[in-house]
């Protein structure tokens, strides 16, 4: 089907969204002061702002492109995938995250080699790496294939366009900047996917005997209203394929795997912070993406009952969304739901550019550098890493583009990459038994095995729970329970047969010393005493020593005593902690009111003298 | 609408990750990373189990409203 490609309107719609992107990205670069700052952003944001962007990040442009089709073909069981993360919320919440946030791992390859040795880290690394600039390469495929429609350039020009057009708000702000880019274009996207969906019911209103709501779920069948697929049929979408997939495996791999996420998490403030991050995005914030990113497909599927022939016969599975947009909107209004694509594509790449910048760095630079290099230096080096991974994703892009559908694509990706992953970083985290020869053991032989079962999928059709197989397409979807059950298993075999690890050398490392954790990252015992926040002015005060000091009275009110950790940020809370700064709590003066800081907590919290701090104990 | 369409879903799911699900509290609990004599831990719990409820109704109320449209 040829795709209407907009109007002029439309057109310049998405190129002002473009240019507002990247000068609101570049704005916020001044925040990057450090490496730390560039990559995690300061550890200091609040759990609404962190949680906002991670809708940005969760939701890629694939993913309109994706849901919408299954949508359009299934019905409402298009949103299996988005509701079903809730089974391993208890093990990130009070396990995985306490952990990466306070023993300061900055990568999960990092974590492999304190958990394990270096040669786990570097497997580690390797199919971090793989795995995230492909799916870079896969964002700007999909986004690429709708724009050059529009605008009638080459795709490969379309693709390095974007690429650029990224490049120039990452380059200088670093996780900062992603932070901020993905809170605004986070509210877009949700904005511009609930705006077509009732611009789609406004349409079928309209167009058909019933308004509102039930003009949407009157015009689906029994059988598309069902949240869930059918047990094991077709092949290509049922329900127990893509529970092992998505729900087992892709959850477990998002969670505890995926590299931009954490890093978002580690920008909270606290873990308590991360902790409510998590539990809104996955209460609230998943259901409303499931509908924004399905919504086209299930209202071109209702107009398609409704109304034969508005939509094409022939419509092409990956061009739904353009079509019932297309139909829906007016002219401008068309351009504004692309640019939300668009959004939704910048967001999810700049995360994993910048989470594959952070790898390159932590863990290939940093380990092979004979000397240690300024801040001012690796900060500098990572710049031009996120500049060199987007090359290289930009280079991948054709091999993606012979797949069938991006669809194939980005499962091909996870099935591929994530259970030996899943299985090293699951058991690593709750098996203390888990040694490095094992999980290198679960890398190399369950890899070899995964592959095994790509070309012999016989081996895969006792776990198939009776779903058919394709000739020479073997299994789509319950191969990830093949692979995850023979990682699995090779890793528990040779931890078995292998000397188990000291307590001292997994010291912190496990769900088992959770509770130690705030000890160890404070280095003192943790005051635990309930205070409450002071609001203070500031003074700068340059003293030697990492402390900002607060009246007597003050640290009674917030039940401090010297030596605590306190968090101080610009009392206007809409700014969520963009400026504030970590420290430790000094000796109390005697100016109440009043809290002494030194010149570099001010130039990392970027205060303005004429608003209060609100200070709080940390522990 | 067969039961393969309707319930059986609704089963594996919430029996194979309720499994998960409830293997994880006790183990958070096992190892005290959730203590529950900590009053914000507390509040935790209660926020983990309802998220669990929360997720089985919303899917449980779609089946009933597709079965019902039948």
């Amino acid at each position: 089907m040829d795709i209407a490609v907009g109007t002029t309107l439309d057109r310049y719609v998405i190129l002002a969204y473009f240019a507002i992107v990247m000068g609101f990205g570049a704005y916020f670069g001044k925040y990057s002061k450090t490496t730390s700052d560039y990559f995690f952003g300061g550890r200091r944001f609040a759990w609404w702002l962190i949680s906002i962007s991670i809708v940005a990040t969760g939701v890629g442009s694939h993913s309109f492109v994706k849901y919408s089709t299954k949508a359009y073909q299934y019905g409402l069981s298009s949103t299996m995938t988005y509701m079903n993360d809730w089974f391993f919320i208890p093990l990130f919440m009070f396990g995985w995250l306490p952990i990466i946030y306070y023993t300061r791992v900055r990568s999960i390859p990092e974590y492999f080699e304190r958990r394990f040795n270096r040669t786990a880290r570097y497997l580690a690394t390797m199919m971090t790496l793989l795995y995230m600039i492909g799916y870079i390469a896969i964002q700007f495929l999909t986004l690429a294939t709708a724009l050059y429609r529009i605008y009638g350039i080459p795709l490969m020009m379309t693709v390095i366009l974007i690429a650029i057009a990224t490049t120039v708000y990452m380059h200088f702000g670093g996780q900062t900047s992603v932070i901020f880019t993905d809170l605004f274009q986070g509210l877009i996207l949700i904005f511009a996917g609930l705006l077509l969906f009732f611009l789609g019911i406004q349409y079928l209103g309209d167009h058909t005997a019933f308004s509102g709501l039930q003009a949407f779920w009157m015009n689906l069948s029994p059988q598309e209203k069902l949240p869930l697929a059918h047990f094991n049929h077709p092949p290509d979408f049922n329900f127990v394929g893509i529970f092992w997939q998505d729900g087992i495996a892709g959850s477990v791999g998002f969670l505890f795997l995926n590299q931009g996420l954490i890093m978002r998490f580690m920008a909270a403030k606290s873990v308590n912070e991360g902790r409510k991050a998590a539990a809104f995005n996955v209460l609230l914030i998943l259901p409303i993406s499931a509908i924004v990113v399905s919504n086209a497909g299930w209202i071109g599927r209702a107009i398609s009952n409704a109304l034969p022939g508005v939509l094409p016969d022939g419509l092409a599975a990956n061009d739904v969304f353009v079509a019932v947009a297309n139909v829906v909107s007016a002219p401008g209004v068309f351009g504004f739901i692309i640019a939300a694509l668009c959004a939704a594509l910048m967001s999810t790449a700049d995360t994993l550019v910048n989470a594959s910048s952070a790898i390159i760095i932590n863990d290939i630079y940093r380990p092979l550098a004979k000397k240690a290099k300024s801040e001012k230096r690796e900060l500098e080096l990572a710049r031009w890493t996120s500049i060199a991974v987007k090359v290289i994703a930009v280079i991948l892009v054709p091999f993606f583009n012979s797949f069938d559908s991006i669809y194939e694509a980005h499962g091909w990706f996870h099935s591929t990459f994530t259970p030996p992953l899943v299985v090293g970083v699951f058991l690593g985290i709750f098996w203390k038994r888990f040694t490095a020869p094992a999980v290198i053991a679960t890398f190399v032989v369950g890899a070899f095995l995964m592959i095994l079962g790509q070309f012999i999928p016989e081996l895969i059709s006792p776990f198939s729970h009776g779903i058919e197989l394709r000739p020479g397409r073997g299994y789509t979807y319950i191969g990830a329970l093949y692979n995850l059950v023979v990682c699995a298993s090779v890793g528990v075999i040779v931890a078995l047969f292998t000397k188990p690890d000291s307590e001292e050398k997994l010291y912190g490392l496990t769900i088992f010393d959770v509770h130690k954790l705030k000890s160890i990252f404070k280095g003192s015992p943790v005051n635990e005493e309930k205070g409450k926040n002071a609001l203070v002015k500031w003074k700068v005060k340059d003293t030697d020593n990492n402390v900002i000091r607060f009246s007597k009275s003050d640290m009674d009110l917030m039940k401090a005593l010297p030596g605590d950790l306190v968090y101080v940020q610009d009392s206007r809370w809409w700014l969520g902690g963009l400026k504030s700064a970590h420290s430790t709590f000094g000796e109390p003066h005697n100016e109440d009111g009043v809290a002494y800081i030194n010149s570099m907590h001010l130039d990392h919290g970027q205060f303005v003298e004429a608003y209060q701090l609100k200070a709080e104990k940390e522990m | 609408m067969e039961f393969a369409n309707t319930w059986l879903p609704f089963i594996y799911l919430y029996g194979v990750g309720g499994i998960a699900f409830v293997l994880g509290m006790l183990l958070i609990l096992r190892t005290k990373a959730l203590r529950v004599s900590f009053e914000r831990d507390k509040k935790w719990l209660w926020v983990l189990i309802y998220g669990f409820l929360f997720y089985a109704g919303l899917h449980a109320t779609f089946i009933l409203l597709a079965i019902g449209s039948y």
